[in-house]
């Protein structure tokens, strides 16, 4: 899979998150990886369909999850992860595909987008059904925030 | 659908009247025709339709100008472009001008009329999903887990609404495209998936790749076919089903609530297995 698929991704992180009041935004490297992934905390997976097929899973950990949900919420705090915050989190996730998916279009790509499935616990493997994933994590303001695409 | 009002704007009288004839033919009345950009202009604004059909040549300009214009003067009408000429870079410009969709001369009367129900029965179509989406998915997955199975299957239907369920060990996510958006999801132990793997691929070396592997296709014949059933019963709906996910571990959480669901749990010799199914109302954008 050619890396540069992840440049809608990294674009819409860039452009939405500042947004939503997040601040300090830096990316880390991006890395290929085998199929199966394993996450602890949160992972947020939505489907692509169109000229490019695949999915994005976005990986954050339980208290950076919490965290960002509380930004996104005007900093009302989150202790638990309750409906609330699981539907901020949902919420980001779709924001960041749309947007992705209109970087995508300036390139002449055409793609639509499903809902996310989310799921949270101590050690979920994630298998993307695709032989590579490009991944690229985010330090948002201190929080680990990792973005998994697999796309044909 | 109520009933709608329409104006086509081209420059051929011949396409004009093969137009009109579709739109009526689908209860839309057209209130007016123009074939300059000009007159375009004047009953866009007089009339406010619904819809407009705009040619991309026209006598005094180009259709892309035209629906430019027509925006200008702060008429909402959905534009469609039905021209002979489509190419990525005219396409491009249509989308920037705020066109809603395009269709290439000489125009086929289905592909007309599942473009028009996208545009307009947006609310009927998502009432068609609301009233069918649990029967087709349900008939998807008995009918496939009682073939691959066979013996005694029991279905049972979950009428709470699920919010948050625990997964059994594996589950499988597939996500829906279309008109509305939506997801499936399909959970059970793994010891559960693993004798069923077992029954249908008799190799006794296996690894427990080979068996998620397995998952994933069975979640995709199931979402596939459920997802045919719907679209079956009204083309409009364009659902079309990416590719699977498969999760696993322990003490996995599955959030289900963020929109309308529907839980069906099929009871097998080899244990329980769960489907969530659930949709959402979609925007209507480029189609």
């Amino acid at each position: 899979m050619d890396v540069k698929v992840i440049n809608p991704f990294v674009a819409s992180i860039t452009s939405v998150l500042p947004q939503l009041g997040f601040q300090n935004i830096v990316r880390k490297d991006i890395k290929l990886k085998s199929k199966k992934i394993k996450s602890s905390g949160v992972i947020m997976v939505i489907g692509i369909v169109g000229d490019r097929k695949g999915n994005v899973a976005y990986g954050i950990d339980m208290e950076g999850a919490k965290k960002i949900a509380s930004i996104m919420m005007m900093g009302m705090p989150v202790n638990e992860l309750d409906d609330m915050s699981k539907s901020a989190l949902s919420e980001l996730s779709n924001m960041l595909t749309a947007n992705a998916s209109i970087n995508f279009s300036n390139d002449d790509i055409n793609v639509d987008i499903s809902v996310p499935t989310l799921m949270y616990g101590d050690d979920i493997e994630v298998n993307m059904n695709s032989e590579q994933i490009v991944s690229v994590g985010f330090d948002v303001d201190g929080v680990l925030f990792e973005i998994n695409v697999a796309l044909n | 659908m109520n009933k709608l009002r329409a104006i086509i704007v081209d420059d051929s009288s011949f396409s004009v009247a093969l137009i009109k004839n579709i739109l009526e033919k689908k209860n839309i009345e057209v209130v007016d025709t123009a074939m300059t950009v000009n007159d375009a202009v004047l009953i866009a604004k007089q009339h406010k339709p619904d819809l407009i059909t705009m040619d991309v040549t026209l006598l005094d300009g180009d259709g892309i100008e035209c629906t430019k214009l027509i925006r200008n003067e702060k008429v909402e009408s959905k534009v469609i472009i039905i021209s002979s000429m489509k190419d990525d870079e005219i396409i491009k410009m249509a989308k920037n001008a705020g066109v809603s969709g395009y269709l290439q001369k000489p125009i086929d009367e289905v592909e007309f009329h599942t473009l028009l129900d996208r545009l307009f029965a947006g609310d009927e179509l998502y009432e068609v999903l609301r009233n069918h989406f649990k029967a087709a998915f349900e008939e998807s997955f008995y009918t496939n887990i009682k073939r691959i199975i066979g013996g005694k299957v029991e279905i049972r239907s979950i009428s709470e609404d699920l919010v948050l369920r625990e997964s059994l060990g594996v589950s499988v996510a597939i996500g829906f495209n279309g008109r509305h958006s939506g997801r499936m999801l399909m959970d059970m132990k793994y010891e559960t998936l693993e004798c069923i793997f077992k029954k249908i691929c008799l190799n006794e070396n296996y690894t427990r790749e080979d068996v998620l592997a397995f998952f994933s296709e069975i979640g995709n014949i199931i979402a596939g076919n459920g997802a045919s059933l719907l679209n079956g019963l009204n083309r409009g709906l364009g659902i079309r089903v990416a590719p699977p996910t498969v999760f696993g571990g322990k003490d996995v959480m599955m959030s289900l609530g963020e929109f309308e669901n529907e839980s069906i749990e099929i009871g097998t010799k080899y244990g329980d297995i769960f489907l969530n199914i659930g949709f959402k109302k979609g925007d209507e954008t480029w189609m």
